[in-house]
Formats: C-alpha cells, structure tokens, sequence
C-alpha cells in the first residue's frame, strides 16, 4: 500500500499555516501513514542523533581566537571566559565559503582535543554549523522585538524547545518528531521488518513517527522478557497462559491493548537486535571509547557501532537494513552554575565519544556510511549569571563521519546566501544578533540543518518538504556539509 | 455499624455543597447507608464503601496498593471515615528516619537512606525505631509521591545528590503540605533550598551591568509552566480556550523575565553576604548541611524591587487576568519577602491553577483522561471548599476520590478509564498485598576485609538494605525513582499520547513516555523471582542484592486448595481473591477462565521434587499471570 502523500501534505500544510500564528499548537493530526513503496536503495546509510539535553553552552564550545573577536568575548562574558591560551586552533579556511564568515578565527573549548585532531586532519570529518535553532521563517532583531514575525512559542522552554528541535515544527496531538517522519517516507528501503529507528536512551519526540515503528532499548543491549517456557511441561504451560494474556485482542480497554502491543513489540524486537550486537566476528568497538560505562554516551555509541556493523555485515535479521536512524543523548547541559568546572566534564566525553565513533567505525571500514550530529535544547545565552548561563536560542552544532566535507565551517547567514555567519559576541545593545538579553537569534533554522542531514539521507525534494514544513521559508535547502 | 451525624469538617462541608451539584451517585446497597437519611443537599453517599471490589478500586486510587486487610477496614469504616481517618493520620516523614539513622544507628546518612523512607512512607507497617508506632499515612504518602511529580526536583542534580537531609527536607514539604493550602505548599517549594538549587532560585539576584548578570529566568519559568497555571489559557473544565481556533498564551516571554526580576535575593539561611565578593559565594554548610533544611532567608540588597535604576525592572507586570489584584502590576518599591507574596498570590490566584492542578492530580490517582467534567468538577472545589477558601487541598483530593467518575469511571468509559500503573505503585503493591519483609529479619553484625565490624540493622522492615535492585536503583531498570527525574518535566508529561490505538482515540497516557521496550522487558522480569523463587522463610542473604526482600506465599495456602488440587478441586477461590485484591474485581472473563484453565491442572502430583505444597505452584503462578498481564498493567 502506497504512503498517501497527498494526505501527509495536507496535514502538514495545516501546521504550516498553523505554525505562522502559533506553530506548536497547531491542530495537526498526521495521517497513520501505511508504508511506502518508493524508496530502494542499494547503499547503506545511518543517521545518529546525538541529543544534548539541558542546552549546551556552545558560545564556550566554539571560541573566537583572533584578538578582535576574543576582546568582545571577554567583555561578554567575563566571569565565564576561557583563557585565550588555552584555545584549541581550528584551522578552517580564512575567508569565504567553510570560513567562520566573520573574518575571525575560532578555537575549541580546552577539553575537545580528540575533535580537535579530526577537525584539522586531512579529509576532515568534522564539520561546525553555525548559530542553529528554531525559526519559522527568517527572523531579525527588530522583527522578533516588534513582534512582527511568527518565532516558536515558548522559546527558553526547556520541554518546548527540545520538542522543537527534534520535530519542527511541534504539534499536538500526537505530536510526530523529524526522525520518525523521515523513517515513516522511507521505510520501504529496508527489506526486514526490524525497527528503522532505534533509541538508546529513551523516549523522545525525535523518534515519533505515524506508524510507530521504532525501538527503545538499554544503551548497551535490548531487554528480553524472560517467559519461562521450559518449565512446567503440562500441554498447557506457563508460558502459553502469559502469551494468551497478552494476546492481541483479549483485553477490554484501549490502555490495556496499547500495554499488551507493547509487550509484544518488545519481545518481537529484542532477540533479534541481541543476536546482532553478539553476531559473530563482531569488532570490538568498545576499545574505541577508553572511558565505556554501563549507559553513558560511550556505550550508547558503541551499541550503535555495532548495529552499523550488523547491517553491513549479513548479520542475520539485519542483511536487507538499509537506512537505520539512532538516538542517543547525554545531559547536564543547563548550566546556570559553576560552568567552568563543569563545561570541561562535558565537552571532554562529547568529544572522546563522537571522535572513539568515527574511529571505530573507520576501522571497520564504515566511517562514511554513518552521519551524526548534535542537536540540543537550545544554545545559551551570551550574557551570564554570575558563574552559569541561562537559556538562550542559536547555537553552534557539529557533525562528524565519513560523508562529511568537514574541516569547515557551515550555516546560512542574514542574506540568505547558505554560508556561515557566526553571531556578533557584542554586548546586548549594540549586538544584531542579540534577541535583547543575551538570547541570540539564529540565522540557520533546524529545518535547513536536518533537511541537509535528510537529504545526504535520501529523502527526495517533495518528501522533505512534507517532512518540514517551515523549510519553503528558507531560500537555502541544503547546507552542503555532507 | 451506627451512623451518628456529627459536624463535618470544613474540607467536607465545602465537598459535599460542589458536588451536589452533580449526578454523584454511588452505586451500592450497603447496609449502613439504608438506616441513614441523607440531607436535601446530600445527593451522594461517600460514606458507603460497598462490596471488598469496590473498596479495592478505591484503596489503588488512594494508596500504595490494597491489602485484605485495608479492604475489610474501608468496607467496615466508608470512604468519609477512612478519609478522616487518614486524614488525621500521623504523617510518616523522611527526616525523622533520617534522624534515627543517623543518631540511634550512627551511620552515615546518605540518599540511600533517602529511599528507604520513601519506602517505609510507602509500605507503611510498624517505626523501625519504636515498632509500637504503625505508619499508616498511606493518603498523605499517595499524594506526596503525586506532588513529588508535578513540584519536580530531581536528586540527579549536583549538590542535592550530596545533600540527603535537603532531599528529605524537601519531600517532607510535600507530606506536611499534602493536606493543606495550596498557596503555602507553592510558598514552602518555593522557599526550599533544594528547589532553590534545582531551579537556580537560590543567590538569585538583581541585575548588575557592570558584570553583565540579570536575573536567572529558570524558577521564573517553570513556577508557571508546570506547577501552577500552564502555557495556554484554560477553561473551568481543563481545555484550552481558543482564539481563531487557536489556543490563547498565559503569559509571554516578558513575563517570565518580570518574575525572574522578583525571584532576587534569596539565598541560604545562614548567608553573609558581606562576607563574600558575590552574592552567589554563599554555600552550602558541608559540615552539617544544615542550611538545606531551612527556608531560604531573603536579602534585600539583592533584591530587584524595581527602585535601582538603571538596572531594576521597574513596574514588573505579572500575571494579568480578571480580578487579579492591581491588574497583576508589582508596585515598585517593596521587600523580597512582600514582592514574592505579591507574586505567589498573583500565580495562586490565576484561574487556570485548579484545572491545571485538578487534572494532573486526578491523573496521578485515577485515570489518564478525566471527562471535562471531572477536571471543572475539581477545579471548583479548588476555588472554592464551599466556605469561601481556594486551594484547601483535602477538600480537593476527597472530590477527586469521591468523585462519581473515580467510582464508576470503569463503567461509564470502559474503553478510556484508568491509568498505566506505576512501576514503583506496582513494586510497592505486591510488598505490600503479599506481607513482604526482609528476609534476615534482625540486625547483622558484618566484618569488613580490615576486621572492623559494623553492624546492619534489618529490623525485619522491607525498606531497610531492600537492596539495590528493590529499592535503590528502580531508575536502571524501571525508568523511575523517586526524586530523580531526568528534569523539572518529571518521568513522564501529563499530556504524552503513546502511538498506535491511543493517538487514533486521542488519549493520553502519561505512562506510557517511560515504558520503553526495555522497559516493560524489565517490569515483566521483575514479577519472574518476586512470584515464583522469593519466599519470606529463605534463608537470609544479606549478600543479595535482589531477593532479600521476599513475599510470603504461604498466607494464601488456603485459598489455593483444600484437598489434592486438579479440576476436583479448583483454584476459583484463589483468583477471586487476588482478582479483588491487586484488580479491584474488574478481571474479565476471558482472563479468569484463561488463568482457571491453567491452574485447576496443578495438583498434588504437582511436587517440584517433593519440596513444596502443590497450592504454592498454584500462589506461585496466579501471581506472575496476574502481575505481567496488560489488565492487571491499568489501574481502572
């Protein structure tokens, strides 16, 4: 049965339009989309989200290093300015397209120096988009303070944001994530009936889709149910009466059945991706990320590794994978407090996890196969409280694997032309990108950031349109980046 | 049993005029009732508890789980005389047990101590320091968990995590507020230390251009976003009023920052701060902790009261809605201690707090959809208690409880009624329905590797060393833990819809947001060893860090058969008996025949080796059918 575009399109117009007023509460109900039939792809691709909860500081992640810019710096931010020194030299190109598009140059926070190391190298797979967030359309500051251009609601939220970024735009009702919209149009590339989508760290809108079909699972494996099958050798034994419980069908009420469905797609889904993650001549990935602990950022990585690997390896369950979407997450990003000590903790496992996954997957020859990017809540602001920062809007993302034209800096700037523009750093007043209290506005939209990540993906044109809906606001469809 | 007229309490006089006004009926013929004549005014009949089914139902919305014991008591007593009973119920509060940790144990008091008397709240049963005392607050404790999961702190945030006297501070504050206004519980959140770390509340201050600091916007935002009013305007019955057909923002990004403004200057009790460079030096005491049980002290230097231009926020403008005082503008001028009354009456007051409130207590108890009816029904008796009082939140909680949809919700919506149970509502269940303890049952003396001994003092209570899967760790495997939320938005958001038949019916389930497919791979294990394996009378282990908590099946050997077992002698009065013990009677048909067409084959051929009763298999199994299966899963 053929995916009924026609309707998909006419849904999401309706948020569209609804988006222009007050977006996350559109009335939008998305059709139950049946499978489609038109995708067919003969490589492998795998998208990976990693999600940042608490949103991420990346005004000190991504630092300006040249005596100009690293002035204003300080005088933004004084009690929460990295030394100079101690900045880690990016060597993007100086000028014009991949250049930070500000004339400056730009460091990394202290502790990233494995990112550091791949972002210089040769063939770099390492790529920054710049002063990404949430927009409906383009927006400037006299627009946003005069209040006569559609913004998201409840910017500064950190619920509503982070339903922001990963579904752009939100909806209620149910509310369907860009992750889950994309496998929904693209589930036809895979032949087996195992989940496009996998989650290593919980429920989240990203992974919502029409149809339901993703997999949340622990970091390092998935929990089966341990039905006691062996036992009791009577005819009618234990295990047939629990399996008769959850039976589809059997049950009197629809939160009832929806419990007994999902028992079942648990254990329908586990032994299958547990046979993976154990195949035979599996690599170990695990060497890859020194600091592996039970659930952190590490394992959730290594899983995923290894669930790449699966599918590009005959694994059994796995062999007709095609396009697989993961995500993971790691957190304590909102840091109103003490964000000197803290940042280093942060931005040290982020960058060890994301360079030990490219590694690991370059030494199995897969590096290319696989995109991952960070997406947060929201960037922080450019002014601080005492020792933190609160809650702001455009923030700078990285993206890293083999299919990335890395070493470069990305992003569409105020003239719409699809090059970077990293924001001023100058004191609220007098900063063009300043939303008025150290927010600062982003001029790269989710919606270009994931339509270019979806589009290295497969997606054609018209699906990704359907797909993000705000994205015909923005001249620049794609990034370029990978 | 007589029935003797005495002068309502003011939390039930307010009931009983708000809910006149409804078709509230209750369904039942209990004896008691038929000698008593109602008033004119008193439609209802609150007092009846009817059949040990209905008290079941009745006991899953107000406890941590039925036991046979509090059904016979609720059908002997009705539900007004229980709630009075629980009402008056001496409150079970962590600090005290983190005190006779501390002072009579003289162990270091740390968060696991924390869980152990969420636990002892929560399964209730005699004072591990003077076992005459029986903590029987099992209301009190039902909807201080609720209360723990709208007022969100989360012991994952550094500093609180060190902090286990500030944890029990806190969720102390919810047990004494339980019962109470709703306007102080907002206060006492509000003023408490680990909330004012949580939220970044505490060392708040005015803005100071000269560092370029303003105000934290981070309590200012969520005080109205998920404690009290919410993001959109709402009606009396819980929906959002629209605009063009599109819902109506309560407040905008400026007021958040006006509120951020009044948020300023309150800091740790015991705070100098002319001692100090920054307002925000003052610290924790890591001595004693003893400043993260006090009330945050305010300092009027580092307070915005709108008169330090060009820096104050002068004129802030709060909340606006009908009838709010001085049409919600903050006259400059005032003291951190009157401008935050201003502001906490400005978000009490709003109309949107008892739907907003209503509806999530009601899904925290009762059911995941409440008809719109329900929430206006409640949202009333939080206006009004009927004596001219907003926010009493006795009179709130015994509407929603007594409320004709609580009672006969399961009949009226059959489809929609109920709620996911709770992973910790569902452990703390079967402890409590099947008499579990602790299996070493006395105090242990342990040697360390370097010969030191210490002791460990079981105290025959399940909550004490229950262990790290039991107790400790629910969060690894069930996604749930008291105070430890991934964030102030809790577990799970009140208006989750799962995928599938409910997004098509467009209902929510809150629940469902954490119950991954690991997830109920792990709730279903769990029943596995707790069911089948794990016997009060095994020896003890205090090694393991699972099974150390065990039931007791034997108390329900009668039940399960009187002579040699097989279809002779059936296993029907033992699923009857769980079927109104842990679902409240409502099993279907299908499910009863299906589990009697099991377990009438067990019989005393049955022997596991010839080490048990053949009626332990049976108390074995009907546990882990009853336990795992998706009808036992919602509490309707």
């Amino acid at each position: 049965m053929n995916f009924d575009r026609r309707k998909f399109l006419c849904k999401t117009a309706h948020a569209a339009l609804g988006a222009s007023v007050y977006s996350a509460l559109g009335n939008l109900r998305l059709v139950h989309a049946a499978a489609s039939a038109n995708y067919s792809f003969s490589d492998y691709k795998a998208l990976v989200c990693i999600f940042l909860y608490g949103g991420n500081d990346a005004f000190n992640m991504i630092v300006p290093t040249d005596g100009a810019h690293y002035a204003q710096y300080q005088t933004v931010r004084p009690a929460i300015a990295l030394a100079r020194n101690t900045l880690l030299p990016l060597n993007a190109p100086a000028s014009g397209a991949g250049s930070p598009g500000d004339g400056g140059s730009y460091g990394f926070h202290p502790a990233m120096t494995d990112l550091q190391a791949l972002f210089n190298q040769a063939s770099s797979p390492v790529a920054i988009v710049a002063n990404v967030g949430t927009l409906v359309q383009p927006v400037t500051k006299s627009q946003y303070q005069n209040g006569t251009v559609a913004v998201p609601p409840q910017l500064f939220s950190h619920n509503d944001q982070q339903a922001y970024w990963q579904s752009s735009p939100p909806s209620n009702a149910p509310i369907t994530g860009w992750g889950g919209r994309i496998c929904d149009l693209i589930a036809s590339a895979n032949a087996s009936t195992l989940p496009m989508l996998n989650s290593l760290s919980g429920e989240d809108a990203f992974m919502r889709g029409e149809t339901g079909n993703n997999y949340i699972m622990n970091a390092g494996d998935a929990a089966t149910i341990d039905v006691p099958d062996s036992w009791d050798t009577n005819a009618n034994n234990l295990k047939s009466v629990f399996d008769a419980l959850r039976a589809a069908g059997t049950q009197g009420n629809a939160l009832e059945r929806t419990y007994a469905a999902q028992i079942n797609h648990s254990l329908n889904t586990a032994a299958q991706i547990n046979a993976a993650i154990n195949a035979t001549g599996m690599p170990n990935f695990d060497s890859f990320f020194p600091a592996i602990s039970d659930s952190g950022l590490d394992r959730q990585l290594s899983t995923v590794a290894k669930l790449i690997w699966a599918a590009n390896n005959g694994v059994a369950g796995y062999t007709g994978q095609k396009r697989q979407v993961f995500f993971v997450s790691t957190g304590g990003f909102d840091t109103h407090d003490r964000q000197l000590p803290i940042q280093p903790v942060l931005l040290g496992t982020l960058s060890r996890s994301m360079a030990g996954f490219h590694r690991a997957l370059n030494s199995a020859g897969l590096a290319s196969k696989a995109t991952t990017f960070t997406a947060s809540d929201f960037g922080r602001t450019l002014s601080c409280n005492d020792d933190g920062t609160d809650h702001g809007w455009g923030s700078h993302h990285l993206v890293i694997g083999g299919a990335v034209t890395g070493g470069r800096f990305y992003g569409d700037n105020p003239s719409h032309t699809g090059t970077a523009a990293m924001p001023s750093l100058a004191l609220s007043a007098g900063n063009p990108n300043d939303a008025g209290y150290g927010q600062i506005i982003p001029s790269t939209s989710v919606d270009q950031y994931a339509a270019t990540l979806a589009g290295w993906f497969g997606l054609s044109a018209s699906d990704l349109a359907l797909i993000f809906p705000n994205l015909t606001n923005f001249s620049v469809k794609n990034l370029g980046f990978a | 049993m007589s029935k003797t007229v005495r002068i309502a309490p003011r939390w039930r006089r307010g009931l009983v005029l708000a809910l006149a006004a409804t078709t509230f009926f209750l369904d039942t013929a209990h004896a008691a009732s038929k000698a008593y004549q109602p008033s004119s005014l008193l439609l209802i009949k609150p007092w009846i508890s009817g059949t040990p089914a209905d008290a079941s139902r009745f006991l899953a919305q107000t406890t941590f789980g039925p036991t046979d014991a509090d059904i016979q008591r609720l059908v002997k007593l009705g539900y007004l005389a229980w709630l009075d009973d629980q009402f008056a119920a001496p409150p079970t509060r962590m600090l005290d047990y983190l005190g006779w940790v501390k002072n009579t144990l003289g162990e270091d008091v740390d968060t696991n101590h924390v869980l152990e008397a969420w636990w002892l709240g929560a399964l209730g049963g005699p004072d591990p320091g003077n076992n005459a005392l029986i903590h029987r607050d099992q209301l009190r404790q039902r909807v201080a968990f609720a209360l723990s999961e709208i007022f969100v702190v989360s012991t994952k945030t550094t500093l609180i995590d060190q902090f286990p006297n500030g944890q029990a501070y806190f969720y102390d504050v919810l047990v004494n507020d339980a019962f109470g206004n709703f306007r102080q519980l907002l206060e006492d959140v509000t003023l408490s230390p680990a909330m004012g770390v949580y939220l970044n509340m505490l060392s708040n201050q005015r803005t100071d251009s000269t560092k370029n600091i303003h105000p934290d916007e981070n309590y200012a935002r969520e005080v109205n976003q998920l404690f009290t009013v919410g993001l959109v305007l709402l009606n009396p019955d819980g929906t959002p009023q629209l605009s063009g057909g599109l819902p109506i923002p309560t407040y905008t990004q400026d007021t958040v920052k006006a509120f951020a403004h009044v948020f300023t200057g309150w800091n740790w009790a015991d705070c100098n701060p002319a001692v100090h460079q920054n307002f925000s030096d003052c610290d924790v005491n890591w001595t004693t902790g003893a400043n993260m049980q006090q009330p945050m002290a305010a300092f009027a230097n580092y307070h915005d009261n709108g008169t330090r231009a060009p820096d104050d926020l002068s004129g802030k403008q709060l909340l606006n809605y009908p009838g709010a005082a001085n049409a919600g503008l903050l006259v400059d001028g005032g003291t951190p201690q009157s401008d935050l009354k201003f502001a906490l009456d400005n978000i009490f007051n709003h109309p949107n707090v008892g739907p907003f409130i209503g509806r999530q207590l009601i899904q925290r108890l009762v059911t995941s959809n409440p008809t719109p009816g329900y929430v206006q029904r409640i949202a009333a008796v939080f206006n009004d208690n009927g004596h001219g009082v907003r926010g009493d939140l006795k009179a709130v909680i015994s509407a929603i409880v007594l409320d004709d949809e609580a009672r006969n919700g399961a009949k009226k919506y059959p489809d929609s009624f109920g709620k996911l149970r709770e992973p910790l509502l569902r452990m703390a269940h079967i402890w409590r329905a099947m008499g579990a303890q602790h299996r070493c049952g006395h105090n242990k003396v342990v040697t360390r590797s370097d010969k030191s001994v210490y002791t460990e003092h079981y105290a025959a209570q399940p909550y004490r060393y229950a262990g790290w899967y039991s107790a400790w760790s629910t969060d690894y495997l069930f996604n749930q833990r008291v105070m430890y939320a991934n964030s102030v938005f809790n577990f799970f958001r009140p208006n989750f819809v799962p995928p599938g038949e409910m997004a098509q019916k467009n209902l929510y389930g809150p629940e469902f947001q954490i119950t991954t497919d690991s997830q109920i791979a792990e709730v279903t294990n769990d029943v596995l060893p707790r069911a089948m394996w794990l016997d009060i009378r095994d020896t003890c282990d205090s090694t393991d860090d699972y099974g150390d908590v065990a039931i007791d099946h034997l108390r329900d050997l009668a039940l399960a058969g009187s002579g040699q077992g097989g279809p002779a002698d059936p296993a029907d009065r033992l699923v009857d008996a769980y079927n109104v013990r842990f679902m409240g009677g409502q099993m279907s048909t299908y499910m009863r025949t299906t589990l009697l067409n099991y377990l009438n084959r067990i019989d005393h051929y049955w022997d596991n080796g010839g080490t048990q009763d053949w009626r332990i298999a049976r108390i074995q199994r009907a546990l882990y059918l009853i336990l795992t299966s998706p009808e036992y899963a919602i509490q309707k």
